[in-house]
């Protein structure tokens, strides 16, 4: 059953297009994450949801019931912002019962409602303070208490986590996720970390120029990306210029490979992209391998990422190589071969 | 020898220098202080020293001291009435001001950010172009409009209109250090309306600047003589005028009152409007408690 549907919305600003034709359905209970670069139209998607915005074209429904035309206070969402949204005014208690006293819920049941989802957010004994007595942390649980407490067909979350610092972020990250599938609540969730996006949600929308390029779940997004946006944007990549030699045969520099998305004429360019751990060091002795020299090698804990300044093609790389067994010093000469299983990408006609 | 004299001699120079550097500060607020000082007290002295005033001099400095010039002039049944009529149109245009600038500069800042310039161009008007140019271009319309102007009330607007160039920087500035626009969106995400956002969200977080407003706007009322002198309208500032010709000790003392309660008025202003208390508890966040209490 679908929550939250987009038809063929589209949002001008005066002559920018923040929205073009975006068509999404939310199922019950799931996290879509839309993902992208400033200025891509993520955040414009989101509040055309929430009512700040009225689409242009196309409409907004929520299980069934259109709500294009329905303003903000009246469509029962909740969302969380970017920054800071709490109202300096009032005391946590306060903030979250703001939406129930809107809602006229009798302060009994209030009172309850208001412990209860502080309690999901562990702020039970936090609830007298007030906003400037909280940690950057405290105040976007407390913003999801708020946004919870209304009981809300679907949640909105702005780049929630973008505020606060990298430990509490992915800590938080995965508070939300817990919450959320603990809840069963739709989720609407916008941001511009990859790594967020991929870790937390259900599906992932990766939106550039206010289109959506691909909705996925996290691995296809990743591992089959629909084109070179998506691969270049969603982690690392190397790019390729290749000439096609046969159906889905590619010729880099001295080798062939299959890519399997590889498509044109014999004799014709294509770009292809691999991913950093889909280059393996290899044994000289080895056929099929790209040559090189190690330019720089940098140590990340699990894995080591190296440099390498190939021969032919001319051409720089990187290669994540797992463990110390196959570190190499700046200096080395080193043999790559390409696994061209998974992770590849063929852009035909792209000669650059 | 020559040499430590040289030294000694820049020594003392700076030694000049240097106690200068520190009376010099203090040399110019003395300064000040009488520049503004002084006239007050031979205002006071005019006012409330029932001395000729050919006698006034350091032998009769401490003579015949009363407030009986202030207190007669408090007594007169006139000025009460005037006193009374300022403080009703004071506060009619405290009201029309707020009512009208509240929602004006939310909308500013919410809907049409840009237009915040020309909004603030606009409010500066009233203070480039004399009020009795506003007078006269209302003058004209008299017998047209003359069950309105007739009222002692009809200064009202002609106040909001004078009080703009106050009243809409210090509530553009407040809502300025708001994250005005995050704020109303979470307000009607809740599912509250125009008004009740305006009414428990933004008001309550603008109170200094709604309190600052106001003042300053009842600041202007209470000073303002030319419009109500031209459009006959008995208010203090015109009583005063007339009152000094008739009683000149009294209409002095009063004005000196007048003077007296601005003061008090923003020294009152200045507290209710001191800003909010430094951040008490800083804490960190409790993340990790609540990751070890779901696990």
């Amino acid at each position: 059953m679908t929550a939250l549907v987009f038809t063929g919305v589209r949002k001008t600003f005066g002559p920018t297009v923040a929205l073009e034709s975006l068509d999404l359905e939310l199922r019950k209970g799931e996290l879509i994450s839309l993902l992208g670069p400033s200025g891509c139209g993520k955040t414009t998607a989101l509040r055309v949801a929430a009512g700040f915005e009225r689409p242009d074209m196309g409409s907004v429904s929520v299980e069934g019931n259109d709500l294009t035309n329905t303003p903000a206070h009246k469509r029962n969402m909740g969302m969380v912002f970017q920054s800071y949204s709490l109202f300096p005014n009032l005391s946590v208690k306060e903030n979250v019962e703001f939406g129930l006293r809107t809602r006229k819920v009798p302060g009994t049941a209030r009172a309850a409602r208001v412990a209860e989802t502080l309690e999901l957010v562990q702020l039970g004994p936090l609830k007298n303070r007030y906003p400037h007595q909280l940690s950057g942390g405290q105040q976007q649980r407390v913003a999801l208490a708020r946004a919870l407490a209304v009981q809300p067909s679907v949640l909105l979350l702005d780049e929630p986590l973008s505020a606060l610092d990298a430990k509490v972020r992915t800590s938080l990250r995965d508070e939300i996720r817990m919450l959320q599938t603990e809840l069963g609540i739709t989720t609407l969730f916008v941001t511009h970390d990859q790594e967020e996006a991929l870790a937390i949600s259900d599906r992932v929308g990766v939106m550039s120029n206010g289109r959506l390029e691909q909705l996925a779940s996290p691995q296809q997004i990743y591992r089959q990306p629909a084109n070179a946006f998506v691969a270049r944007f969603v982690g690392s990549t190397n790019e390729f210029v290749a000439t096609i030699i046969g159906v889905h045969m590619v010729r880099i520099g001295p080798c062939v490979f299959t890519v399997p998305s590889a498509k044109g004429a014999t004799g014709t360019d294509v770009l292809v992209l691999i991913r950093p751990e889909d280059l393996t060091l290899a044994a000289s002795t080895e056929s099929n391998t790209l040559q090189g020299v190690v330019v720089q090698s940098s140590f990340q804990g699990a894995s080591t990422l190296l440099t390498v300044r190939l021969d032919d093609p001319l051409t720089s790389v990187i290669v994540r190589t797992l463990g110390t067994t196959e570190s190499r010093q700046v200096g080395d000469v080193v043999h790559l071969v390409v696994d061209p299983s998974h992770g590849v990408c063929a852009e035909p006609g792209v000669t650059t | 020898m020559a040499a430590m004299s040289s030294e000694t001699t820049v020594n003392n120079r700076m030694n000049l220098l240097g106690r200068f550097g520190r009376l010099g500060p203090i040399l110019v607020v003395v300064a000040t202080a009488l520049f503004f000082v002084l006239p007050l007290l031979a205002m006071a002295r005019f006012a409330f020293q029932s001395v000729p005033m050919i006698s006034l001099g350091w032998s009769t400095l401490f003579k015949r001291w009363s407030f009986e010039g202030v207190t007669k002039a408090f007594k007169d049944e006139e000025f009460r009435t005037a006193l009374g009529l300022s403080l009703r149109l004071a506060a009619g245009t405290v009201a029309l001001t707020l009512a009208l600038l509240v929602p004006t500069t939310l909308w500013v800042h919410v809907r049409i950010p840009k237009a915040r310039t020309f909004v603030e161009f606009l409010t500066v008007l009233p203070y480039v172009i004399p009020p009795i140019a506003l007078v006269a271009g209302i003058l004209p319309l008299k017998p047209h409009a003359r069950w309105f102007l007739n009222s002692n009330y009809s200064l009202i607007p002609f106040y909001a209109v004078l009080a703009l160039p106050f009243t809409f920087r210090s509530l553009d500035a407040g809502v300025k250090a708001l994250d005005v626009k995050t704020l109303v969106d979470a307000s009607r995400s809740l599912g509250a309306g125009w008004g009740t956002t305006i009414r428990r969200v933004i008001v309550p977080n603008i109170r200094s600047a709604i309190v600052s407003a106001s003042f300053l706007t009842a600041a202007v009322v209470l000073g303002e003589y030319a419009i109500a002198r031209t459009l006959l309208k008995r208010t203090l500032p015109a009583f005063m005028q007339q009152y000094q010709g008739r009683e000149p000790q009294g209409g002095m003392a009063l004005a000196l009152a007048a003077l007296v309660g601005t003061t008090a008025l923003f020294a009152l202003l200045s507290v209710l409007t001191r800003p909010r208390r430094a951040r008490e508890v800083d804490e960190p966040a409790t993340t990790t408690v609540t990751r070890q209490a779901m696990a």
